[in-house]
């Protein structure tokens, strides 16, 4: 009754996905679509031409269905997925429950990577992920507009409102600022270098629930302040909302610019080519605390065809191919000396900055339970954001469910 | 009647049974089961907690504002939905030009995925640049923040679910509008009945079985409102469109809060069990008259 109450759980979880792979020489590849995609399938069209008899199979889904897929199948131990792309937020959970491959066991990884994206692909010592793309919240801002009002750079997020709010005033049609607002992810992401700028955090190193303090209530006070400046309907904005906003002229600032959306700034898309000036996001009682976000590459613990795994994420982590992902398709490299190679810089001008921005980034906390606290936090934010829960009442509210789902 | 005789029925339905019980009842039983513990997948490392996770369902502000939500948009698009298709079917039994290129148009919105469905609307609904706000913009009325006014987005994907499935339950009132008998109107006008007198008399009385079929299946469908909400506002504003399915959804695969989200799941199934009382209850009253 239990085999079968575990076949039928397997099976009901698991409808529509794959069948647990046969040890062969095949790989099943799980990646993200949207703008991450072009660069897997890029590599996969590579690999396959110089492997023609290995059967490849590529994956394309959003982050959400990703972890799901990825977290079910590791439960249920499907073996269905020879390599995962993995955010690094969900790395931590992956590593600590024993659900990856150590690297170390199949080869290795060569090449100098960006440290940030490394602290987050290790575990105990050990290396279970390859970085596979240096994702990285930066800043935003049109230096055309800033300079004729007679701003420089913003160096606090202080500086960012005030600018703002005079370009808002004085510019027909021109929001001070842009942010996401949805719900869940995107809010919490554009929140937390704001929270750490003014030195509050989520969650404290040793693990415990520190969001109701004074400086997280005077960062979300900040936040909630930059709606005003915002384009109406912000609160449903997400990446391509955002883009959209900064490439069609119709805002100033991009309070959050993922390095990975920055490649078309400069394209024939882009209203404002050559105006926009990509940046380490401001700081304010402390310095700057640029998010790091990067998507890594990993071998699932099931995996039936762990060596040729190994051997694609070598391949796609190689500096050629880095290179040609970066140029091909904008998402950024993690080998830190391809930040300075020249045909790339040529390209995209700001990834001296990004490497700066990328040594001194900030992981979100490297906890198991990021994900639910996350929602709670984006749940909170956005209450807050539409009026429904003062800052302080948020932040406690939200505080004390992020204790409890750390407790579990 | 031999005893192999009074057997044989209950022998031809087992097989059906036994899929019934596997595919129905023991996925039941085993939600109701885990709504006991607290575990983050099944029962291996589960701890029992009797009813500590419909305590904090009952405590939760999100899972309140999650019933409240999916029971007013089950009544209100049901309601709307079974309206706008006896509407449109009145309109369409009676001849007029044109009427197959009308009814081809009335049921393009229910052959669409979900999915393209909400990415249309979604680009219809935004306030600088969509559709709807340039069309109120072009006759002097400001721009309604359609999905990301929290006293709003509620309704804004009601008219979406409207929009979509109305043509659904036009489809059946059409049907049984079309085989009420000539001959009965025609006695009534005979009699001097009115237009009005006629629909109220005679119409709606032939078509309730259709008008009920029609909202039965629509609240079944609208209580389990997931993908509208999904797509569109991530059920958001803050809490405004999240509904019970997404709720237990998020619960169960992104957290794997299995526990909770099971219990979240028996609420669901005793609310939707309520409704199946009220339907069950009109049925049989309507079979007794």
């Amino acid at each position: 009754m239990r085999t079968i109450g575990k076949a039928l759980g397997a099976v009901l979880m698991l409808a529509g996905l794959s069948l647990p792979a046969v040890a062969q020489d095949r790989l099943v590849i799980a990646g993200r679509d949207a703008g991450f995609a072009p660069a897997l399938a890029k590599m996969v069209e590579l690999y396959q031409a110089k492997n023609p008899s290995v059967k490849i199979e590529r994956l394309e889904l959003g982050g959400g269905p990703l972890y799901e897929r990825l977290a079910v199948g590791a439960r249920e131990k499907t073996a269905a997925t020879d390599v995962a792309m993995l955010d690094d937020i969900w790395a931590p959970e992956f590593m600590a429950r024993g659900w990856l491959t150590d690297l170390g066991t199949v080869g290795g990884l060569p090449g100098e990577f960006v440290k940030s994206a490394m602290d987050v692909s290790r575990h105990d010592g050990k290396l279970y992920a390859a970085p596979f793309v240096g994702n990285i919240a930066m800043f935003a801002y049109r230096k055309d507009l800033l300079a004729k009002h007679g701003f420089e750079r913003p160096k606090t997020w202080s500086d960012v409102v005030k600018a703002a709010q005079v370009i808002q005033d004085k510019e027909q049609g021109v929001s001070g600022l842009v942010f996401r607002g949805i719900k869940g992810n995107p809010i919490v992401t554009s929140f937390l270098p704001v929270l750490w700028a003014h030195g509050g955090d989520v969650v404290s190193a040793d693990g415990k629930a520190v969001l109701d303090t004074p400086a997280a209530e005077k960062a979300l006070t900040q936040f909630l302040s930059f709606k005003a400046l915002a384009p109406k309907g912000v609160e449903t904005y997400n990446a391509t909302e955002l883009r959209d906003a900064i490439q069609q002229g119709r805002a100033a600032i991009a309070v959050e610019m993922w390095s990975s959306w920055a490649g078309t700034l400069d394209g024939s898309a882009s209203k404002v080519a050559g105006q926009v000036e990509v940046v380490a996001s401001p700081g304010e009682v402390k310095g700057p605390a640029p998010m790091l976000g990067a998507w890594l590459l990993a071998i699932p613990a099931d995996s039936p065809n762990k060596a040729r795994a190994a051997d694609f994420i070598r391949f796609v982590t190689s500096p050629e191919n880095q290179k040609l992902i970066a140029l091909e398709t904008g998402n950024p490299p993690t080998l830190t000396a391809l930040f300075n190679d020249k045909d790339l810089v040529a390209k995209y001008r700001w990834y001296p900055a990004q490497l700066e921005a990328l040594n001194v980034a900030q992981a979100r906390p490297r906890i198991s339970q990021w994900a639910r606290v996350e929602t709670i936090l984006g749940d909170y934010l956005q209450l807050a954001l539409i009026g429904q829960l003062q800052p302080k009442q948020a932040l406690t509210e939200a505080n004390a469910q992020i204790a409890r789902a750390l407790s579990r | 009647m031999t005893a192999s005789r009074r057997l044989l029925p209950w022998l031809l339905l087992t097989p059906a049974l036994l899929i019934f019980a596997g595919l129905t009842l023991y996925p039941l039983g085993r939600t109701l089961a885990l709504s006991l513990f607290a575990t983050d997948y099944g029962f291996e490392n589960a701890k029992f907690v009797g009813l500590e996770n419909f305590q904090e369902l009952w405590d939760s502000r999100f899972f309140r504002q999650a019933v409240t939500n999916t029971v007013v948009f089950t009544v209100v698009a049901t309601v709307l939905e079974v309206a706008a298709g006896l509407g449109l079917a009145l309109l369409l039994n009676r001849a007029f030009p044109g009427r197959t290129l009308v009814m081809t148009l009335l049921l393009a919105p229910f052959v669409l995925s979900t999915m393209v469905v909400t990415a249309i609307w979604r680009a219809w609904f935004h306030f600088d640049l969509g559709f709807l706000n340039n069309l109120l913009r072009a006759v002097g009325l400001p721009g309604v923040p359609w999905l990301f006014d929290p006293n709003l987005a509620l309704w804004s994907i009601v008219l979406v679910d409207l929009w979509q499935t109305a043509p659904f339950a036009f489809l059946i009132i059409f049907a049984g509008l079309r085989l009420i008998p000539q001959d009965v109107y025609e006695a009534a006008r005979v009699d001097g009945a009115g237009p009005w007198r006629r629909f109220r008399d005679m119409t709606l009385p032939l078509l309730a079985p259709y008008l009920f079929v029609a909202a039965l299946l629509r609240s079944v469908d609208s209580f389990k409102l997931f993908d509208k909400v999904y797509a569109m506002t991530g059920g958001g504003p803050g809490q405004a469109t999240e509904t019970v399915s997404m709720f237990v959804y998020r619960q169960g695969f992104r957290f794997f809060d299995i526990g909770l989200a099971s219990a979240a799941a028996v609420v669901m199934i005793v609310v939707a069990g309520l409704l199946a009382v009220v339907y069950a209850a009109s049925l049989l009253k309507g079979a007794g008259r």
